[in-house]
């Protein structure tokens, strides 16, 4: 049973076919890499897992399940399954670092309790505990992305996306985030990371999926990054 | 459930707080709305009690020849009691009528010679007619001229009095739909202007709301807070206008009574303090929950 199955997926923005023909599968707890130039349609792909965006044509399923008949409530319920890690961090700008990540457990109708003990442990695990008080304007950029994680963590979902999770940050802070996602995978999360940075991949060694021009050109088991 | 009420009144509380400036930016216009609200009420009120001011000094007087004697001019004010149109009566003896007159012509010499040439007491018995409704003056002055006493009259005063009559219906009936119009024009304004910037607020944290989105929050936890902060602005912007209402009232309601005699504003204000503040704070929290709800609908669109 595949946790994430493509099927001949294609997108189009005012007749502009972004995405042609997109069929892939996902399993539980594998780390896969999509790599592509920017424009290639990547965030297009992630989106539409979220139900952000709907497909052109074709069908995605989640869990085997055909994500896009599902209502409004079951969206909420999907997006709550799948964390997602954005290029611009999208944290709560009213909210600290310990409310962005606690936001997400209330959202899902976690006690009071729960967000207590599971909130400061995983900011322990992304190693922000330190400024757990601190707004997203106080933050510097790798902060901000580790609460990112930390909040698409907190919920403990079976798969997470990360959209360019490293395209506004040093090497340093890259690495770091970059260390964090393979310790995520290996706790038992599946995860899709969209990047163009080639050292990440080659690095990474994982199950790569390139896309060009809107179509998926190569899917290796330990790719490397050759477009 | 309580859980859910509890986060989505924590996070009204924070969004009200941590985005001060807008928060005080909306409580301010909707004050301003009720202002304007509320000295419409007010203005109603005046109008209204102007006219009948106006129309409480209108009457109507009827002179006796000199030489009709009390009693009859007594039987006939009982007569016309009777007549249903009728409120009340005074009657002005010969005597008084020469003390009234003798009272304002100690303000004018030249009357007060006048009155000496005279000799003798050149005024005469009267009575006073106030009729219930302005409108029936007309009709009450036909009964008098067909009345059997017609000829012990030396004087209807009733040229000048229908013509003041005819105006005052008019004028009133003018105020009372140029207020009726004004005042909803203003009212609608008012409720336009707040309900726009509530939705600019929320136009502001637009992004905010579509990252609650992404996160898997549903609508009504989303919506909550945005509704509680606008029901939250109003009641605070509704006290406020009380509160400015009621500091007017003490410093100016007397005076402007001392201009305006007849007119009870501050008393009818306080007497009338908890239908203000009712329909204040009924408006405000029309504007508060229709303007968050219909801006917060538009972008929640999953």
């Amino acid at each position: 049973m595949s946790l994430v199955y493509f099927k001949n997926v294609s997108k189009s923005y005012n007749g502009n076919l972004i995405l042609d023909d997109i069929t892939f599968s996902l399993e539980p707890g594998e780390f896969v890499v999509l790599v592509g130039k920017s424009g290639v349609g990547k965030t297009t792909l992630l989106k539409m897992l979220i139900r952000d965006e709907l497909p052109t044509k074709g069908k995605i399923y989640f869990n085997n399940q055909d994500i896009g008949k599902f209502k409004p409530h079951e969206v909420a319920i999907l997006r709550r399954k799948i964390g997602f890690v954005f290029q611009d961090f999208k944290l709560l700008s009213n909210k600290t670092a310990y409310e962005n990540v606690a936001f997400a457990m209330e959202v899902a109708g976690y006690p009071e309790s729960a967000i207590k003990r599971d909130v400061p442990e995983v900011l322990k695990l992304v190693n922000l505990e330190h400024i757990a008080d601190h707004f997203p304007y106080q933050m510097s950029a790798g902060e901000k992305q580790r609460t990112v994680i930390a909040r698409a963590l907190i919920q403990r979902p079976e798969l997470i996306l990360a959209d360019e999770p490293t395209g506004n940050l040093d090497p340093i802070n890259t690495w770091e985030i970059v260390k964090l996602l393979i310790k995520i995978n290996e706790l038992g999360t599946a995860i899709i990371l969209a990047t163009h940075d080639k050292e990440i991949v080659n690095t990474l060694g994982k199950r790569v999926i390139s896309l060009e021009n809107g179509k998926i050109i190569r899917d290796e088991k330990e790719g490397k990054y050759i477009i | 459930m309580i859980e859910n009420l509890q986060r989505i009144l924590k996070t009204a509380w924070q969004g009200l707080k941590r985005n001060g400036w807008l928060s005080i930016a909306c409580i301010t216009m909707i004050t301003l709305s009720l202002i304007l609200f509320s000295s419409m009420l007010l203005f109603n009120y005046i109008s209204n009690s102007f006219i009948n001011v106006l129309k409480s000094k209108m009457d109507l007087s009827i002179y006796f020849q000199n030489n009709i004697p009390e009693e009859d001019v007594l039987k006939i004010k009982d007569e016309l009691l009777k007549n249903d149109l009728i409120d009340s009566i005074t009657y002005t003896s010969k005597e008084e009528a020469l003390k009234n007159f003798e009272e304002q012509a100690k303000y004018n010499p030249a009357l007060e010679q006048a009155l000496n040439l005279v000799g003798e007491n050149p005024l005469t018995a009267s009575l006073n007619i106030k009729a219930k409704n302005p409108k029936d003056y007309d009709k009450i002055i036909n009964a008098i001229n067909n009345s059997d006493f017609k000829d012990k009259l030396l004087q209807i005063d009733l040229t000048q009095n229908q013509r003041i009559i005819n105006r005052m219906n008019t004028i009133s009936w003018l105020i009372k739909i140029v207020s009726l119009v004004v005042i909803g024009l203003l009212v609608f304004l008012s409720f336009i202007i707040s309900f726009n910037t509530i939705r600019m607020a929320i136009y502001s944290l637009r992004e905010e709301i579509e990252i609650m989105k992404l996160v898997g929050a549903n609508n009504w936890f989303i919506r909550g807070p945005f509704i509680i902060e606008g029901i939250i602005q109003s009641l605070i912007a509704s006290l406020i206008t009380f509160i400015i209402f009621a500091i007017l009232m003490i410093v100016l309601g007397v005076r402007l009574e001392m201009y305006l005699p007849g007119l009870s504003i501050s008393q009818y204000f306080w007497s009338h303090w908890f239908f203000f503040f009712g329909l204040q704070t009924l408006f405000g929290l029309l504007v508060g929950i229709a303007a968050s709800t219909f801006a917060i609908n538009k972008y929640l669109k999953v």
